[in-house]
Order: C-alpha cells, then sequence, then structure tokens
C-alpha cells in the first residue's frame, strides 16, 4: 500500500516574499530553522496548528501551501 | 537566488555535524560519551566477572562512570550557554521525535528486563546460582542499551526525517 503525501510550497513561496530565509520564516512560525528544512524536503508532516501559522506568514490560504496526495488506492 | 538561500540549499545536501541543531549535536555528544563511559565501566566489569558481590573495583567503577555522566551533564548546561551554544526552544518535531525514542528505548528496556527475568528463573530451575553481581550488571546493561537506543532513534528520525 502507498502512503499519503502531504506536499508544499514553502520554497516557492518563501522565494515570491523576498527570498525570505528558512531562519526568517521559523521564527516567524515559532518553530527551529531544522523543522521548516525538515517540512519544506517532505520529511515531517507539521500539525494543523504550524500548518495554519505558515499560510498566515505568507498570507495564502492553507491549500496554497499543503496539498494532500492521495495513495492509489484511496484515489481509486 | 541569494547567498542566504544558496546556503540553505548546500546546507539541505550537507547535513554534517556543523549543519546539526544544538539539540542534534547534544544527542550526538550523549551518545559518544554513553557509549565511551558505560564502555570503560563495562570493560573493568569483565575483569570482576567471576566476583559474587558487587563491590571493590566495580563498585568504583560505576560509581564514576555514574558521576562522570552527570558531571558532564551538568558542564555542558554551564558551559554552552557563555559558549555562544543557546540551547534551542524544542519545537513540536523535537518533541515528536523525543517521544518515539521514549517507546523505542522503552521497548529495549522491556525486553532487556524479560530476558534478565526469563534468565534468572531457567538458571533457578537448573540450580545455577545467579550472583547479584551479574544481575545487577545485566540490568546495568539493558538501562545503557535503552539510552543508546534512545539517542539512535532520535538521530535517525532527525536526519531520516518523520513523516
Amino acid at each position: 500500500m502507498s502512503r499519503a503525501r502531504i506536499r508544499n510550497h514553502i520554497r516557492r513561496l518563501r522565494f515570491d516574499r523576498s527570498e525570505m530565509t528558512q531562519q526568517e520564516l521559523a521564527e516567524k512560525v515559532g518553530v527551529t530553522r531544522q523543522t521548516v528544512i525538515a517540512i519544506e524536503g517532505d520529511k515531517y508532516s507539521p500539525s494543523l496548528e504550524v500548518a495554519f501559522r505558515i499560510a498566515r506568514v505568507f498570507g495564502v490560504p492553507l491549500e496554497e501551501v499543503f496539498q494532500y496526495e492521495a495513495p492509489d488506492s484511496e484515489a481509486a | 537566488m541569494s547567498t542566504s538561500n544558496a546556503a540553505e540549499e548546500s546546507a539541505m545536501k550537507l547535513r554534517g555535524y556543523s549543519s546539526m541543531s544544538n539539540l542534534e549535536k547534544r544527542t550526538v555528544n550523549f551518545l559518544i560519551l554513553t557509549l565511551v563511559i558505560y564502555g570503560f565501566y563495562f570493560a573493568r566489569v569483565r575483569r570482576n566477572a567471576g566476583q559474587s558481590q558487587f563491590a571493590g573495583e566495580a563498585l568504583q567503577a560505576l560509581i564514576v562512570a555514574v558521576v562522570a555522566i552527570i558531571g558532564i551533564e551538568i558542564l555542558y548546561r554551564l558551559v554552552a550557554p557563555p559558549a555562544g551554544v543557546q540551547p534551542e526552544a524544542k519545537d513540536e518535531r523535537d518533541s515528536l521525535i523525543e517521544l518515539k525514542a521514549y517507546r523505542n528505548a522503552y521497548f529495549a528496556y522491556g525486553t532487556g528486563a524479560f530476558l534478565v527475568i526469563s534468565a534468572v528463573i531457567a538458571a533457578g530451575l537448573a540450580h545455577i546460582s545467579v550472583t547479584p553481581f551479574l544481575m545487577v550488571n545485566l540490568v546495568l546493561l539493558f538501562m545503557v542499551v535503552a539510552e543508546v537506543v534512545k539517542f539512535v532513534t532520535q538521530l535517525l528520525y532527525y536526519t531520516g526525517g518523520l513523516k
């Protein structure tokens, strides 16, 4: 069974916002830079609270930052 | 692309010791420390394996090992902030990794305790005497194994990701 994935566009959104650094984003969201790196690299799916805080920093809806990719079994 | 973002890109590719967070560095340091100190302790214990009581050289080595670990932990907390190494605040990812690490450590320690109890019962049934010295050290060994499992789990989740 393939696993569901949560994709994100944080890197693009950071570059669109005057090339905001990971450190700046981390400080605004209230997490460590390593956590921002892990989220960007699809190595960590944040909690809903952190996901909403990230979306709020960029001033966009949550769906514009994160996308849910259903596993094959669920999509069929 | 700005210099800072280029630096971030390379930092993501090269996840070496220098690019680790302070929490990750602390985990690596204490893993090495635990292996060295308890490695030294168990090496000394092996020399006294035939001993029936927990005394003498082995007791001295245990006290040195425990005091060394506690002493270095205190020193680390006292020296790190003045040296500019600010202890990072834990966020949700760190807490989740810690929880998973404790779960694995608990499983390792539980397995160890089960093995020690089984060995003692088996030895009793076979009329083989198990010395308190051996029992204490077996329990201690599995405590150290659990600690190592905790550190290794943390490092694996920090480097491999947490999905």
